[in-house]
């Protein structure tokens, strides 16, 4: 797999035709004297499955039908071509890979198999490790799935009359959270990943 | 013939959506099926997966060999993150003999063990392919005759087609199929698969009820008389934030939404107390009133 990924990347490097600059993406000027980081862009690469960006023609499909690019200008076909260039520091930096709301339209539309949502994921995941600016949601909800085993625990709430109710008086069963060694092994899961 | 499955709530509809609790446990063991509660499970993974993907994977597995270890052969997931996350597991499991090791020892630590046998189900598949027409038109006490409503899939059980979905991807069908058979009319509306926004309402709020707002204003204009949905995430955004949507996109929203679960119940003669309908925050008083089934003079 590593040594077909590594042959695909020589025969598609020296064609830069179908790279497009981002205009209104706020990712470091390209002009810049920044050159690519080959050996990131293969750890990305290597991050996803079996859809990888390199067989990105930029047909702009993902884009067009991308919610996020109409509303917070994140185009997923410029996501890929940066990653395919390996300019891979200024995508973690920009910010532009948290507003994906993960509809998945660009996964399942692209004609060539890429999944540029999948590639968002992998950035993201570097992102964290890096240590890049990410928002604080995402680790506080990570932090309460240690403490409790869900994002959170039952919450209170109103009915339409302004009743307050929480799950014993709706008459629902009592919730459980996972046991104590829950805890240890999804520690264990989290501290594998790092070492890798 | 009872049909036994395991079921798996997830995070969002235990903690916060009981709504959609309460109506799946009164309709279902009334259409035979019987729901077995997992124990001791966690998170699906779902919200880890953008900060360390393999850890998500990890958490998807653990729900699935917990859910193996019933010896119950099919699995109801009635939240569609979880589906996502669960059907994907299975994929990645199956294809990557690596992945599955790595994620084997892991499981070891808690005497778990994942083999791929069980069958997973959404509340869609589950009702249109396990329950089926026959018995789900048997059970309407309360047809819905002259009524319009949309339908909303959410995108995590549609997408992507490249692993087990419920439906169709771009032309999915079987809400449609489960609305109608109650008599209702299913609207045809352009914005059918928009996604409702949920997972950007932490980072980014405005956008996110941008989203939800422009879709319910379209399901308005195309004279829907509810929204229909199978998500806790999408009924979030659509119910209890229909006002921050409103103010968002500078629109007047009054659009009634509920889970078809809820809905089912409800023409099954159900009391709506029981199917959490008392709290929903749309206006879906104004739904039943339309639909006959509570006198006009009740309070909403």
């Amino acid at each position: 797999m590593q040594s077909s990924v590594v042959e695909n990347l020589k025969i598609i490097m020296p064609i830069k035709a179908s790279f497009t600059i981002p205009i209104s993406m706020s990712i470091t000027d390209l002009t810049s004297t920044k050159r690519p980081d080959s050996a990131l862009r293969l750890k990305v690469q290597a991050m996803i499955g079996e859809q990888k960006p390199y067989n990105c023609f930029q047909c702009i499909r993902c884009t067009s039908g991308c919610p996020s690019m109409k509303m917070l200008e994140l185009k997923p076909h410029e996501i890929v071509s940066l990653a395919k260039l390996g300019f891979i520091e200024e995508l973690l930096t920009s910010g532009i890979l948290w507003t994906c709301a993960t509809c998945l339209k660009c996964k399942e539309r692209c004609p060539q198999a890429v999944a540029p949502a999948d590639l968002i994921f992998a950035l993201r995941n570097l992102a964290v490790e890096k240590e890049v600016k990410v928002p604080e949601s995402f680790l506080h909800s990570l932090s309460a799935i240690l403490e409790t085993g869900f994002i959170q625990k039952p919450q209170n709430t109103v009915t339409r009359k302004l009743e307050r109710v929480n799950r014993e008086k709706l008459g629902l069963p009592e919730f459980h959270e996972p046991d104590e060694k829950f805890k240890a092994a999804f520690f264990k899961a989290l501290e594998q990943s790092q070492e890798e | 013939m009872r049909l036994k499955v395991a079921v798996y709530w997830g995070c969002v509809i235990p903690t916060i959506q009981y709504g959609y609790e309460m109506s799946v446990r009164a309709v279902m063991p009334k259409l035979d099926v019987e729901l077995i509660d997992l124990n001791n499970i966690s998170c699906c993974g779902t919200p880890v997966k953008s900060v360390n993907m393999p850890a998500a994977l990890y958490l998807a597995s653990r729900n699935l060999a917990l859910a193996e270890k019933t010896g119950l052969k099919n699995l109801f997931l009635p939240c569609n993150g979880c589906y996502l996350s669960l059907s994907e597991a299975q994929h990645l499991l199956s294809h990557d003999e690596e992945l599955k090791e790595r994620v084997s020892t892991l499981l070891k630590e808690e005497n778990l063990q994942y083999n791929g046998s069980t069958r997973i189900w959404h509340t869609i598949d589950l009702l249109h392919d396990l329950v089926k027409e026959e018995k789900i038109r048997k059970a309407v006490k309360h047809p819905l005759t002259g009524l319009k409503l949309a339908v909303h899939y959410g995108c995590h059980v549609l997408r992507p087609s490249t692993l087990q979905m419920v439906d169709d991807s771009e032309y999915p069908r079987k809400m449609d199929d489960l609305v109608e058979w109650l008599n209702a009319e299913s609207t045809p509306y352009p914005e059918k698969l928009d996604c409702c926004g949920a997972l950007l309402l932490l980072s980014h709020p405005d956008a996110a009820f941008t989203f939800s707002g422009l879709k319910m204003k379209a399901v308005q204009e195309w004279g829907a008389d509810a929204l229909v949905v199978s998500c806790p995430s999408c009924q979030m955004m659509f119910d209890m934030r229909q006002k921050s949507a409103a103010a968002t996109i500078g629109a007047k929203l009054s659009i009634p939404v509920l889970y078809y679960t809820q809905l089912l119940g409800f023409v099954m003669g159900i009391e709506t107390e029981k199917l959490g309908l008392h709290l929903n925050r749309s206006p879906v008083d104004e739904l039943l009133r339309k639909a006959g089934l509570i006198s006009a003079t009740a309070s909403p």
